[in-house]
């Protein structure tokens, strides 16, 4: 039995992991604490039931469709809503991405309707045994697709120029600024990856359960994540999602369904008691 | 006495005529009862109901059955020569907006009666105002004990009951797979209704000699391997779901993907086309709901062709298998069938009076029929269950309303 909880813990925290990723490079790039992650996992669900069931496209164009759409979406939120608000109050931009997020969700409702809808694509479903241990296929596979994701991301952030030029922006918007380097594309640019990081996993999410507005409640899960992990740590929110995901399914084995959400949201309190930064993050230092 | 005489007197006596004849005539008109949503035109019925806010996805689709059936009566000319102007106010499925829109369809846009109510929590705090008050609740969606016990004239229930949706499950499992002493497990969220349906399948289980677990499961649950795992250990006979779309889907997904072929039934809030698809053949094979409506275009009884043929006209294809919709559309029919009972004169008081006394409703097979009466407002009783036929995107029924009647009557 533990195998099998574990595994499947695994198989959740990747698709957490993928959406609190694309929060903290959100977060690492433009300093915005994003509410509408969530959201943006509906979207991908919604994008993906535009593809697949209305649209009927094949599924590799399918998929061209859902990761173009969702990296518009969030490349136009950045232009349209975050840029005017760049040296605000946090305050501003957090009112900001809630009002976005509730707006998202009306908008979803009255062109789906407030029902959800099912999402069907050829992603393979059945089982695989390993020993004693089942895992479904689509498991399987939004983990290994979550992982290649993070890891298409990683090799990008360090050996790409572009992502280069996005760590620079990052770390020091200022020093960014002076060396010729357009910020405001960077940042267009980590909400465009951001939100399609969460949209893949809504499209996984979708066909695990139903492409509803309630999945945003699943993608709010990342916020805890990436607290955990560190909200300036790449790695830190990867870690922080797979933790997640393993601890909610060994709470709710082991304890009770409703327990998972008390340990889940214990060890975020500790985190930020005993080691605000996070498990991977960095502290930081200031000079006076 | 000459004609100048007789003059006067002929006239006193035309205008005393003319005068009685007036009110004569007057009685023959339909009179307004604005105080009351009547109109020489129109009579005013409310509804108060979720349209935008957690609960939308299945109280909205409520609405637009009860809308369109309203919408059919209209255009073929209304109630007695008066159409029939719903007011739905949406209550975002909160307590404080419900009574706030409870308190306008009474006194600040009067309405006749008020149909829905679909929050409990709001039954439970308006019950006493309720009762007190002027303004029956003809059809309500859900049932509390605070608004239906004791039976009150002012209240009645018209949507599917948890005990006997209990009762029926339990019952025609226990037949029809032939068990001595049934083990069923109740997976439900963690909610005081998931608590309380596990209570009634708990009683109904207790009579067949059997015993009931219950498990829980998080709303926004994502998977429910641990779930599974128990049910594993526990091995039970069949199982009841109660919850939210996912729960459902989840778990008859999860059941799939450990080889479990236990027959599951969920409550009739869990038997949209969407869920079915989304669970996928192979894991809706074993799954069915209960229900004590059929679901539009299920079968062939007149009460369906109806409800079918109308909703197709107008655009109503799909919605007309939610069984919400379904809902909608026989509480509005109750509410229109009270109306004609009045004549061309009702009142609130008079339609209070009438409903008292006891009425049947006939939906022509999309319901078991089902009555009302100074001692009874509990409304549908009769169950069946229904699943799905992918082959041709439909409900299927196993038996007739009739083959039920034995576990609730």
């Amino acid at each position: 039995m533990f195998e099998q909880v574990f595994f499947s813990g695994l198989a959740l925290g990747s698709i957490y992991g993928l959406v609190a990723l694309g929060f903290a490079v959100i977060f690492k790039a433009t300093d915005v604490f994003n509410f509408a992650q969530g959201m943006f996992v509906v979207c991908g669900a919604y994008f993906a039931v535009t593809a697949m069931s209305i649209l009927q496209l094949p599924f590799p164009l399918a998929i061209v469709f859902i990761v173009g759409a969702a990296a518009l979406l969030g490349v136009l939120i950045h232009m349209v809503l975050i840029q005017p608000l760049s040296g605000r109050p946090m305050l501003s931009v957090i009112m900001l991405t809630i009002a976005l997020s509730i707006s998202l969700r009306s908008i979803i409702e009255m062109v789906f309707g407030p029902q959800g809808r099912s999402l069907t694509t050829p992603l393979p479903t059945g089982v695989l045994m390993l020993g004693s241990v089942r895992i479904s296929y689509l498991h399987l596979t939004a983990a290994l697709v979550s992982w290649v994701c993070m890891a298409g991301f990683g090799l990008f952030f360090k050996f790409t120029s572009v992502g280069l030029l996005m760590r620079a922006s990052a770390d020091n918007h200022e020093a960014a600024v002076v060396s010729g380097v357009n910020v405001n594309t960077m940042n267009r640019l980590a909400w465009g990856i951001g939100s399609t990081l969460a949209a893949v996993g809504g499209l996984f999410l979708g066909q695990l359960q139903i492409a509803s507005t309630e999945l945003e409640g699943i993608g709010l899960l990342a916020l805890p994540a990436v607290v955990i992990g560190g909200m300036q740590s790449i790695p830190g929110a990867i870690v922080g999602g797979l933790l997640v995901g393993i601890i909610e399914q060994m709470a709710s084995t082991y304890i009770s369904p409703k327990s998972s959400d008390i340990v889940i949201y214990v060890l975020l309190l500790l985190i930020l008691m005993v080691r605000p930064w996070g498990l991977f993050g960095q502290r930081e230092l200031g000079r006076v | 006495m000459t004609d100048s005489t007789h003059t006067p007197v002929r006239k006193i006596r035309a205008h005393l005529l003319l005068l009685v004849a007036a009110l004569c005539s007057l009685g023959a008109w339909a009179q307004d009862a604005p105080q009351d949503g009547v109109y020489k035109d129109r009579i005013d019925w409310g509804l108060l109901m979720d349209m935008s806010g957690p609960t939308s996805a299945s109280q909205g689709i409520w609405v637009n059955g009860f809308r369109d059936y309203m919408r059919k009566i209209n255009e073929a000319g209304g109630i007695h020569g008066r159409k029939i102007n719903v007011l739905a106010e949406d209550n975002r499925f909160n307590p404080a907006t419900d009574k706030i829109a409870f308190e306008k369809l009474v006194s600040q846009t009067p309405v006749i009666a008020i149909s829905g109510m679909g929050s409990s929590v709001s039954q439970v705090a308006l019950a006493p105002t309720i009762k007190a008050g002027k303004v029956p609740i003809v059809g309500t969606y859900t049932a509390t004990k605070a608004l239906s016990e004791p039976v009150t004239p002012m209240v009645y229930n018209g949507f599917c009951g948890y005990k006997q949706m209990a009762q029926a499950g339990v019952g025609y499992h226990v037949d029809k797979l032939k068990l001595k002493a049934p083990k069923v497990v109740t997976l439900a969220i963690e909610t005081a209704g998931g608590k309380e349906y596990h209570d009634y399948v708990a009683e109904a289980v207790t009579k067949f000699g059997g015993v009931a677990t219950h498990l829980t499961v998080k709303v926004t649950a994502v998977d429910m391997t641990p779930q599974i795992l128990e049910i594993m250990k526990l091995n039970p006979d069949f199982i009841t779901v109660y919850g939210v779309s996912n729960t459902a889907i989840l778990t008859m997904k999860g059941l799939a993907q450990y080889g479990l072929k236990i027959p599951t039934f969920g409550i009739t809030y869990l038997g949209a086309p969407q869920m079915f698809q989304s669970m996928g053949g192979e894991a809706a094979a074993n799954y069915k709901f209960i229900s004590c409506f059929t679901p539009g275009g299920a079968d062939q009884t007149p009460g369906n062709k109806a409800l079918s043929q109308f909703a197709d006209t107008i655009g109503r294809s799909e919605m007309k298998q939610d069984i919400n919709y379904v809902a909608g559309w026989i509480t509005a029919q109750m509410a229109a069938e009270a109306l004609g009972r009045l004549g061309k004169n009702p009142t609130r008081a008079r339609l209070i009076e009438s409903l008292s006394k006891g009425f049947k409703v006939d939906t022509k097979g999309l319901a078991a029929p089902f009555s009302y009466s100074p001692t009874n407002n509990s409304g549908p009783v009769v169950f069946k269950l229904f699943g799905y036929d992918f082959a041709v995107n439909k409900f299927k029924a196993f038996g007739d309303f009739a083959d039920y009647e034995k576990y609730t009557r």
